[in-house]
């Protein structure tokens, strides 16, 4: 009895450890052959190649506007993870720190942009936009963008207020010190950890999106998502495998020291 | 009389008093949000019941026109079915795949943890375009897979793979699983590690305790991440769009054409209402299943 237990129990335990590493051999195939084949010397995707070269590198300045298209998306991503991690912070301050009805609510409205399909967004504002008169223009992206990463910040900033120590806040009240003082020396370095990570994924969501922005970008303004699919649908070499491995290698170190330095990774689970 | 307009005007007044912090931190950012986020969705439920320029028999008013239209278009019928089926085997496939891996990541020591967690946001944040072009790397007539097939000699002829539901639902699982593990392992991580212990040293086998402790007590986060996936595969555009044809599209895409190329907005608009609606009441219907069934708090 207990030895056909023992068996099946290792025996279970085998498949579900086969599996597990299987979906890890899933999520990284792509990837390591994206990186093989922009070492490909040959025109067209060929696997596997038959002479390395690296000059689809070289090539990477050809992609239609690539440079501009990344500058734009860098800047816009850049701002929209600055405005919703500052919307954030007072978000989270209210949500966690305040006495407030309907906290449950608010927080299910905050965070709702996420269940809404991207495209539905982007329709929206770009008819709102049109009426406005302020289609296609940069801020607009930039609005859009905002009301895409908004809800990665909240969720972190209120998951890390909600870890922190509140009786060291009431601690330095106590002994005197201002509101200022409490907030800049007590609360915010405690929301540390979530402000990065929620500006981090912001960062690299606003900088990845593809649905919203097709609908508010014409003509001159354009982002790097953009181009970079424009390309892959007209042309057939392996230049976007290198833009790719480059991408995928920027990113992974950016993830990599931000885990390692502030445990992003941690904050997005809880 | 004077005692109740007193009452009357102290009774905001107090609400003020009461949450006044709260509010001051709240206001920018629901001013944003009315702006730029409810009013432009209004308008665009609005205009979904409206007449477009190019409609027979157009009026002024209000009209079901668009979503009669949407109902009674067959390829439309065809599109919506496609898009639930596609959604539903991928929320399936990812599970399926997904759970092991949450375990494992349980079960694993600090620094695998942290090499599979790193490798999964890694996944999560490089750009959907570039996974999506990986896939079209391994799938496509001259691509690994093939050539890897016609090298074992198990076919002469390249396969097909791309342009099809298959490489749709591929691309999907792909990028739906860091959103299915990292709340399955979240709730994981939340179950006492005694508790296993408490039942293996009381003679459970492994299987035992997956089936009757582990499993049940991750359901929060297998709902969690099964609600997620089907969400973001129901309004699905990009990877559709990379690896599909049009013989493939789902409901996005169908939407997105009405609005791009056809100028259609009153009809593109009711059929993006026709997704959002849909999930939402397919996930919802899904959550009341689950409270009743395992008395779950989802």
């Amino acid at each position: 009895m207990q030895q056909s237990s023992e068996y099946q129990a290792t025996g279970y335990q085998t498949i579900v450890r086969a599996i597990g590493w299987l979906t890890i051999v899933f999520l990284f195939f792509p990837v390591l052959l994206t990186i093989i084949v922009s070492f490909n010397a040959s025109f067209f995707i060929e696997f596997p190649p038959k002479a390395l070269s690296i000059d689809w590198y070289g090539n990477i300045a050809k992609i239609h506007r690539i440079g501009h298209a990344t500058l734009i998306s860098a800047l816009v991503a850049l701002a929209s993870a600055t405005v919703a991690t500052l919307f954030g912070i007072c978000a989270s301050l209210a949500l966690v720190r305040t006495e407030l009805p309907a906290k449950a609510a608010i927080t299910a409205f905050f965070v709702s942009p996420i269940t809404i399909p991207m495209v539905a967004i982007g329709i929206a504002l770009i008819q709102f936009f049109i009426l406005l008169g302020t289609a296609f223009t940069w801020y607009s992206l930039l609005i859009g963008h905002i009301v895409l990463v908004l809800a990665y910040p909240i969720r972190t900033l209120v998951a890390s207020l909600t870890l922190s120590n509140m009786s060291l806040e009431e601690a330095a009240r106590s002994l005197g010190a201002t509101r200022l003082q409490v907030f800049m020396t007590i609360t915010l370095p405690q929301m540390k950890p979530g402000l990065i990570s929620g500006f981090i994924f912001a960062f690299l969501i606003s900088f990845d999106n593809y649905p919203i922005s097709i609908f508010l970008v014409r003509g001159g303004l354009t982002t790097m998502p953009i181009e970079l699919f424009n390309y892959i649908t007209q042309n057939l070499d392996p230049t976007p495998a290198a833009f790719s491995s480059l991408y995928i290698a920027i990113v992974s170190i950016i993830i990599f020291f931000a885990e390692k330095r502030w445990r992003i990774i941690s904050y997005a689970i809880h | 009389m004077p005692l109740t307009s007193a009452s009357f005007s102290r009774s905001p007044l107090s609400f003020w008093r009461r949450y006044r912090s709260g509010i001051l931190l709240l206001t920018p950012l629901i001013v944003f949000l009315l702006c730029f986020y409810v009013i432009p969705l209004t308008n665009l439920l609005a205009q979904s019941f409206s007449f477009s320029s190019g409609d027979a028999n157009r009026h002024d008013g209000w009209t079901f026109y668009q979503y009669l239209k949407t109902y009674d278009s067959a390829r439309l019928g065809r599109v919506l079915s496609r898009t639930f089926r596609i959604s539903l085997i991928t929320v399936l496939i990812t599970l399926v795949v997904s759970y092991p891996l949450a375990l494992l990541l349980l079960r694993a020591s600090r620094r695998l943890k942290t090499a599979i967690l790193i490798l999964t946001f890694v996944s999560l944040a490089s750009s959907l375009i570039v996974r999506n072009y990986g896939w079209v790397v391994v799938l496509a007539d001259g691509g690994a897979l093939n050539s890897l097939l016609i090298g074992l000699g198990l076919i002469v002829q390249p396969i097909r793979f791309m342009y099809s539901e298959g490489a749709i639902i591929v691309g999907l699982v792909h990028f739906a699983i860091p959103f299915m593990v990292l709340p399955i392992y979240g709730s994981l991580l939340r179950i006492p590690p005694s508790m296993r212990e408490a039942a293996l040293s009381l003679g459970a086998s492994e299987w035992a305790c997956l089936r009757n402790i582990t499993l049940p007590l991750s359901l929060p986060g297998v709902f969690g991440g099964t609600m997620l996936t089907f969400a973001v595969s129901m309004s699905a555009y990009v990877t559709p769009l990379m690896l599909g044809s049009p013989s493939t599209a789902m409901i996005s895409q169908v939407a997105a054409e009405q609005l791009l190329v056809q100028l259609n907005f009153p009809w593109g608009a009711a059929i993006i209402v026709t997704l959002t609606v849909l999930t939402f009441l397919l996930v919802a219907a899904y959550a009341s299943i689950l409270r009743k069934v395992f008395r779950a708090t989802v």
